[in-house]
C-alpha cells in the first residue's frame, strides 16, 4: 500500500515532460527544457471487494471498513471538489459456468465510505453508493481522497459452483 | 470440517492488487478554435500494463436542493446548450498503456460551421482498467466464490473557445444558517458573458472588532446557474453581530493564468448573528 501511495506520489515529475531540444541562436547550443503541463490527477484501485467463498443459500455481507472491501485512492488538487459516482451491477456472472449462472448483489445506502486526505477508514464519511455524493481533496501535504465499497451477495441454495464476478466502475469528476 | 477450516483463509484476506490506474495531466484542457486541437498525457505508474477508452460527453456542474455540487451530464444535448461533445474527437479511443510509460491523447475540433463566439464544453472520460482476475486459484471446484473487479473513470473538462470570449459571475441572495458548530453559506451564483466562470470563492467571518472568526475557500466553475453550499467551522462564539464577507475571483492554484478568463472580482456581505 505504502509502495503504491510513495509511487502516485511521486509523479508530480510527471507533469514537466522533457522536450526535444533545439538550436538556440548562432551558438549552436542545445538546450533541453520543461514544458508545465498542469497538475495530475490519478485514481488508483487498491483493492478489490471480495468476498471469498461464500456459503449457498447464505447471504454475505463484506462491510466497507472490512479488510475485503475495495479500496480507491484518487490524488489531485488541493482542496478541489469532486463529484464521485458509481456504476454498480446488480448481478453477477458465474465465469465458469454455463450462461446463465448469476448471482444478487446489493449495496446498502452506507456501504461506501470516503475520507479526505487519509488513508483510513476512522473518520471516514459513509454514502449510498447508488446515488454518489461529492468529496474534496485533501489539504497540500495529503491532496487525496480514499473511497471504500462493500455490499451484500446472496447466492441461492441452488447456486453453482465457481467464480462470481462483475465490475464496480467508480468515476471522479473534477466540479 | 476440514474443508472449511482451509477457506479461512480466503474469507479473512482481501485481493490485494498490484495498484491500477494511471496519472492524467492536465485535469482541464482548454482548447483554442484557432489551433482546434490539444493533447492530454497518461502515465502508467504500475507494473502491469493499463487498458485505456477514450470517450466525450456532455455535462456541467449544477447543485442540488441541499447545494451539493454534481456533475449533470446530457447524453442528447440541445442546440440552445455549448456542448462540444459531439465535434471534439479523441485519437486513440482504445489503448494499452505499458508499466511505466506514457502515451499522448489526442484532440481535434471539428466545429459546425458559423459556430457563434463563446466558449463550448465537453467532458473527456478517461477509463482504465487493469488486467487482472478479482479472484483466481479454485482449489475446490465445489466452492462459491465472490470478488469484483474495479474500474475507475477519470473525467475532465474540454473547454473550447471560440472567438471572443469573456466571463463573469453575479451573486445574489447570500445567506447563512447555523449547524452544529459550523456556518452554512449558500448563495445564488449565475453565470455572465459567453464562456464558463472558473475560478474560486473565499468567505471570512469577522466580528465586531474585525477579527477573523471563520473562513473557507474552494475552487468554483460556474456554467450556469448554482446555489452551491459552504460550511465553516466556527466553534463556540460569542452571541452577537458578526460580518460575513464573500468574493469569487477568476483565480485558481492549480491552472495558470493563460487559461483562466479575467474577470472583476464579486463581492457580498452579509450580517450573521449568532444567539
Amino acid at each position: 500500500m505504502s509502495r503504491a501511495v510513495v509511487r502516485v506520489g511521486a509523479l508530480v515529475a510527471l507533469v514537466l515532460v522533457a522536450r526535444a531540444g533545439r538550436a538556440q541562436g548562432v551558438s549552436g547550443q542545445v538546450g533541453i527544457d520543461a514544458e508545465v503541463i498542469g497538475q495530475g490527477m490519478a485514481i488508483t484501485s487498491l483493492r478489490n471487494l471480495n468476498f471469498g467463498t461464500v456459503i449457498k443459500g447464505v447471504p454475505s455481507a463484506v462491510l466497507p471498513t472490512d479488510a475485503a472491501a475495495g479500496e480507491w485512492q484518487v490524488q489531485g488538487n488541493k482542496n478541489a471538489t469532486v463529484s464521485i459516482v458509481f456504476t454498480l451491477p446488480t448481478r453477477l456472472t458465474n465465469v465458469q459456468a454455463l450462461p446463465g449462472s448469476t448471482m444478487p448483489i446489493a449495496f446498502g445506502p452506507t456501504a461506501a465510505l470516503w475520507n479526505r486526505g487519509t488513508n483510513t477508514v476512522a473518520g471516514a464519511t459513509p454514502f449510498d453508493p447508488t446515488a454518489g455524493t461529492t468529496g474534496k481533496f485533501g489539504p497540500p501535504a495529503n491532496p487525496y481522497i480514499y473511497l471504500w465499497i462493500g455490499g451484500t451477495v446472496t447466492p441461492a441454495a441452488t447456486a453453482k459452483p465457481g467464480i462470481y464476478t462483475g465490475t464496480i466502475i467508480v468515476s471522479i469528476a473534477y466540479l | 470440517m476440514r474443508r472449511a477450516l482451509r477457506f479461512i483463509p480466503i474469507l479473512l484476506c482481501a485481493t490485494r492488487l498490484g495498484a491500477q490506474g494511471v496519472v492524467i495531466a492536465p485535469h482541464a484542457l482548454f482548447i483554442d478554435g484557432r489551433a482546434r486541437s490539444g493533447s492530454v498525457l497518461l502515465y502508467n505508474p504500475n507494473t502491469e500494463p493499463v487498458e485505456v477508452s477514450i470517450s466525450l460527453l456532455f455535462g456541467y456542474p449544477v447543485t442540488d436542493s441541499l447545494g451539493r455540487i454534481v456533475l449533470r451530464t446530457i447524453d442528447h444535448p440541445d442546440s440552445t446548450m455549448r456542448s462540444a461533445a459531439g465535434w471534439i474527437q479523441a485519437f486513440p479511443r482504445r489503448l494499452t498503456v505499458p508499466p511505466l510509460e506514457r502515451q499522448t491523447i489526442r484532440l481535434l475540433a471539428s466545429p459546425p460551421p458559423g459556430l457563434p463566439a463563446g466558449e463550448y464544453w465537453a467532458r473527456l472520460v478517461i477509463a482504465a482498467r487493469g488486467g487482472q482476475a478479482p479472484v483466481t486459484g479454485v482449489t475446490d471446484t465445489a466452492a462459491v466464490k465472490v470478488g469484483l473487479t474495479l474500474e475507475v473513470r477519470t473525467i475532465i473538462g474540454v473547454y473550447y473557445r471560440q472567438g471572443a470570449v469573456r466571463t463573469g459571475v453575479a451573486m445574489s441572495n447570500l445567506r447563512t444558517a447555523l449547524a452544529g458548530d459550523s456556518l452554512v453559506v449558500r448563495s445564488r451564483l449565475v453565470q455572465q458573458g459567453n464562456a464558463a466562470y472558473i475560478g474560486t470563492v473565499q468567505g471570512v467571518l469577522t466580528d465586531p472588532t474585525g477579527a477573523t472568526r471563520g473562513e473557507f475557500k474552494a475552487p468554483i466553475g460556474v456554467y450556469y446557474t448554482m446555489e452551491p453550499r459552504y460550511a465553516m467551522r466556527i466553534g463556540a462564539l460569542t452571541p452577537g453581530r458578526y460580518w460575513l464577507k464573500v468574493k469569487l475571483t477568476t483565480e485558481r492554484e492549480d491552472l495558470g493564468p493563460e487559461v483562466l478568463l479575467p474577470s472583476a472580482v464579486a463581492r457580498d456581505s452579509v450580517e450573521v448573528g449568532i444567539p
